[in-house]
């Protein structure tokens, strides 16, 4: 059964078209991450799902049921909020019960999947504290809890990492994974951040300016993108674009090759002089200037000893490159 | 339109409820302004219609005019407000800049102390104020009433602008010092022009009680040659109270004034409230 | 190496800074309030102040013709106190409510009116009001009559029973922008995700203003409640200006403040006596003092202030 479907949905502020029909089905139990750089779309396209945005044409269907013109506490849905969005005046156990009271909920029925989702993000000494009294990583997951205790079809994340300090961000998007083996419900997240879009998701959709790029697993978004913007975007460091006629290659216009797969070999095909360099402790990264003027960023498993004016030799497997049309099509 | 979300029963009722409460707000105003322009027998046949060609006239602001000297009335209510609020500003930034800036001891005391006047009416000590203004020779003169709004509104200028003092960058004013900048000119170059937009707040805060007041004009101050508008038009309508032209004429004049006045500053005034100046 | 020690030059700029304001603010306000309360302790003999420690008060809570005055006075601040309570709040909070609506038009416009009635003079207002409801001119008994309610007209204003009710509701009408302005913003300051959320889990309209938003609003409430409270018990101008000094009809809209200033200055029916006018001063300032503490203590206490 699909948790999710979203048929052609077009979303207009005014005169101004922020999504183009969006086409997109999110199985039961998957785990789907929207990501794009800013402005792309994919926090509109969330709330739409949500409610809290009315699709301007198209529709929204979750778990077979049609819910375009359903508001958002009847559609099956949870949110966690960016700012996490606590009821600031009541307790953690407060802010848990109050959607459930709601619905007219029984009391037991309350009081047991509150206790359920305060064990099991470890809130049970907080139960009785308010938000104020809590530290950012607390907050989130009681906004987590606040979510669970609902048990709906589908869970919505709206960047919840983002107001986190870095170390607490690693240890949260474990928790997340956790969560979703635990809980196994259908979730949609949102983010900016590719490293939490692969480590988290089963499947991602990648957008800019409104429109879905691509949709696959992690691994074949990184090996085998649609095109190059997609490309470009996910790899850390961003993959190489080259002028593939100036190598000797007739296929397409763009070569891209991920900085992972060149090797610094004596007599390569390329030669260049570093420019710059990145010493990272398990890698270090090149930056090599081509007598060719591209400038090509190498990447190196290691600790290696190259100086910044050294000549060197660059060169990779054909295999490993990829190449697309002057429109940014990938050329299978 | 946002079908999940609303619901048009309640944006007819909303704007019903408003609409109903803007004219219970405007209906005075208008009743007297529309009638000040009317002959007598018009007031009283019809209050609600508006002025036409037959029932027009202006003799009541004729018989105001001659009466009482209202532009000597609304040039002393403006001496005495713009200058009250100069001093009020000026003397409020002040010892806002002090007590926001500087540790000092007593400083929290001292905050404390200016800012009971919020609480406590200055109303309460107009006897010795009395004296102490016919002892100095000050009585019947503009000065004192500048003297007395200065006092009343600086404890919440001081209140207001300490908290938005609080809130200027320190390294803004720590570059200026490594520049060599004195204190005096940090305050008034650096920190002054930032907080402007509180200091608006307070002018506005300040300005309309200052012009509408009585009791002080009153009381300290009630002579021809100082009277302020409010006093001015409150002694000509208890002199004229049946001659319904001018007394409605009067009201008028003391109205526009005022009116423009928010009109200019209406927007400052809302946005001072609403940016949470006053907590 | 050198040891220079400079001792730390007194910081001049501070005094300067604190000077005027302090001083203006000491000598004008704080410095006449305890003189007046202090001639409350005294009484004048042939026209010189003699000690007379409490006698004034004594006189004031217990001389016949004094006490039915001070007490009268009394209970009537009270009722125009509680009419504001009764009236302005609620009234100013529904407004609040619905100008704050997401996506309301004219919003801004309505803003701008709202405000109005508080700028105008007490004069103004006064007078106004009095042609309004006045029984010669017929515009209040003209309108009542249109909704067919004529029989409810009566010359309010000259009334004993209704006068004091009638002139609190103006001053009610007066007034009621600006604490719905604070509470409007008040409203505004609750982060838009809050309320989503609650939406989310199904709090829309009336139950998300009763279980989110009023809750949040309480500190402003409360300080609306207490500024309201200082302004009433301090009020004088409209009742002034509307029915005199003597605060007629029969003295049922005196207040503190018309009483003092009917006993400082005096009126035709008897001579100001400034130690009686200090007196009821001092009481007013006693009942302020001890309403504001009241509040500190035990309700501003109570009442979080969040933050989001």
């Amino acid at each position: 059964m699909t948790a999710l479907k979203l048929e052609k949905v077009c979303k207009s502020f005014g005169p101004v078209k922020v999504l183009h029909d969006i086409d997109l089905t999110v199985e039961d139990g998957e785990f789907v991450v929207f990501v794009g750089p800013s402005g792309c779309g994919k926090s509109t396209l969330l709330r739409v799902i949500a409610g809290l945005e009315d699709a301007t044409s198209g529709s929204v269907e979750i778990v077979g049921r049609d819910v375009t013109t359903t508001p958002p506490s009847k559609r099956g849905i949870a949110m966690v909020f960016q700012s996490y969005a606590l009821y600031p005046h009541l307790t953690v156990r407060g802010n848990m019960e109050l959607g459930l009271k709601q619905a007219k909920m029984a009391k037991s029925e309350i009081a047991a999947r509150v206790a359920e989702a305060s064990r099991m993000l470890s809130l049970d000494d907080y139960l009785d504290r308010r938000p104020a009294e809590l530290s950012g990583g607390q907050r989130q997951r009681v906004a987590i809890g606040r979510a669970i205790t609902r048990e709906p079809d589908l869970f919505l994340f709206d960047e919840p990492l983002s107001n986190l300090d870095a170390a607490l961000r690693m240890n949260t998007r474990i928790e997340i994974a956790n969560l979703h083996r635990t809980i196994d419900s259908a979730m949609v997240y949102v983010t900016h951040d590719q490293i939490e879009a692969m480590t988290l998701a089963d499947r991602i959709v990648v957008l800019r300016d409104g429109r879905v790029e691509q949709v696959g697993s992690p691994m074949d978004i990184y090996n085998d993108p649609d095109n190059q913007f997609v490309a470009s975007f996910i790899g850390s460091p961003a993959m190489n674009f080259v002028k593939a006629a100036a190598y000797g290659f007739d296929k397409g216009a763009v070569l891209g090759i991920r900085p992972e797969y060149l090797t610094i070999v004596d007599g390569g095909r390329l030669s260049g002089v570093v420019t710059h360099i990145e010493r990272l402790g398990a890698e270090t990264n090149l930056l090599v200037a081509l007598d060719t003027d591209d400038v090509l960023t190498v990447r190196l498993f290691g600790q290696y000893s190259f100086d910044v004016g050294q000549k060197l030799g660059v060169d990779f497997d054909d295999a490993n490159a990829l190449f697309f049309d002057e429109n940014g099509q990938r050329i299978r | 339109m946002n079908k999940a979300r609303r619901n048009i029963w309640h944006s007819v009722a909303a704007h019903g409820i408003l609409l109903s409460y803007t004219v219970l707000a405007l209906f005075p105003v208008f009743v007297i302004l529309i009638n000040s322009f009317k002959t007598r027998k018009a007031i009283f046949r019809n209050p609600l219609q508006l002025p036409g060609p037959d029932t027009f006239s202006t003799i009541g602001y004729e018989t105001v005019l001659k009466q009482g000297d209202f532009f000597l009335y609304f040039q002393n209510s403006l001496i005495v407000t713009v200058v009250s609020l100069f001093f009020v500003l000026l003397f409020g930034a002040m010892a806002a800049f002090a007590l926001a800036e500087y540790r000092f001891k007593g400083n929290a005391l001292l905050g404390l102390f200016l800012a009971l006047g919020i609480m406590i009416p200055i109303r309460i000590g107009t006897v010795a104020i009395l004296k102490m203004m016919v002892a100095s020779g000050l009585v019947n003169t503009l000065t004192a009433l500048i003297l007395v709004y200065t006092a009343q509104g600086l404890p919440l200028a001081v209140f207001i602008l300490t908290e938005f003092m609080k809130q200027v960058s320190e390294d803004l004013k720590n570059a200026g010092r490594i520049d060599g900048l004195s204190e005096y000119a940090i305050f008034f170059r650096l920190v002054l022009p930032l907080v402007r937009p509180a200091m608006a707040t307070v002018a506005v805060f300040n300005m309309i009680p200052i012009w509408n007041d009585l009791w002080f004009p009153l009381i300290l101050a009630p002579s021809e040659a100082t009277k302020t508008l409010t006093l001015g038009s409150q002694v000509f309508i208890g002199q004229f109270v049946t001659n319904w032209n001018a007394v409605l004429a009067a009201l008028s004049m003391a109205i526009i004034p005022v009116l423009v006045l928010y009109v200019i500053f209406s927007r400052q005034l809302i946005r001072g409230i609403t940016s949470g100046a006053v907590k | 190496m050198q040891d220079v020690k400079t001792k730390p030059r007194f910081k001049w700029h501070i005094v300067v800074f604190l000077a005027p304001a302090v001083l203006i603010y000491t000598t004008i306000m704080i410095i006449p309030i305890f003189n007046t309360l202090g001639m409350s302790f005294f009484t004048d003999v042939d026209n010189r102040q003699v000690f007379v420690g409490w006698q004034n008060f004594n006189t004031l809570f217990g001389d016949e013709r004094w006490a039915w005055h001070f007490w009268n006075a009394l209970k009537n601040n009270t009722w125009f106190f509680m009419i504001h309570m009764l009236v302005q709040n609620p009234v100013g909070i529904l407004l609040a409510a619905i100008l704050s609506s997401p996506k309301l038009r004219f919003a801004a416009a309505y803003r701008t009116v709202v405000i109005i009635p508080a700028i105008l003079s007490f004069v103004i207002v006064g007078f106004a009001w009095k042609l309004i409801l006045s029984p010669l001119w017929g515009i209040a008994p003209w309108l009542l009559d249109s909704v067919g309610l004529k029989s409810l007209f009566a010359p309010w204003l000259g009334l004993e029973e209704y006068a004091l009710t009638t002139l609190s509701l103006i001053s009610v009408w007066q007034f009621i922008g600006i604490p719905m302005l604070l509470i409007y913003a008040a409203l505004l300051s609750i982060p838009e995700e809050v309320l989503e959320a609650g939406e989310c889990d199904g709090l829309t309209g009336f139950s998300a203003f009763w279980k989110i938003k009023l809750p949040l609003i309480l500190p402003s409430i409360g300080i609306i409640s207490i500024l309201t409270f200082v302004g009433n018990f301090n009020a004088f101008d409209l009742i002034y200006a509307a029915q005199g000094a003597l605060a007629g009809p029969h003295y049922a809209t005196d207040i503190l403040g018309t009483f003092m200033y009917r006993t400082f200055f005096g009126n035709q029916l008897q001579l100001g006596d400034i130690n009686m006018g200090a007196t009821i001063a001092s009481a007013m300032f006693a009942i302020i003092l001890v309403g504001v503490c009241l509040y500190l203590f035990a309700i501003q206490r109570r009442l979080r202030r969040y933050q989001f």
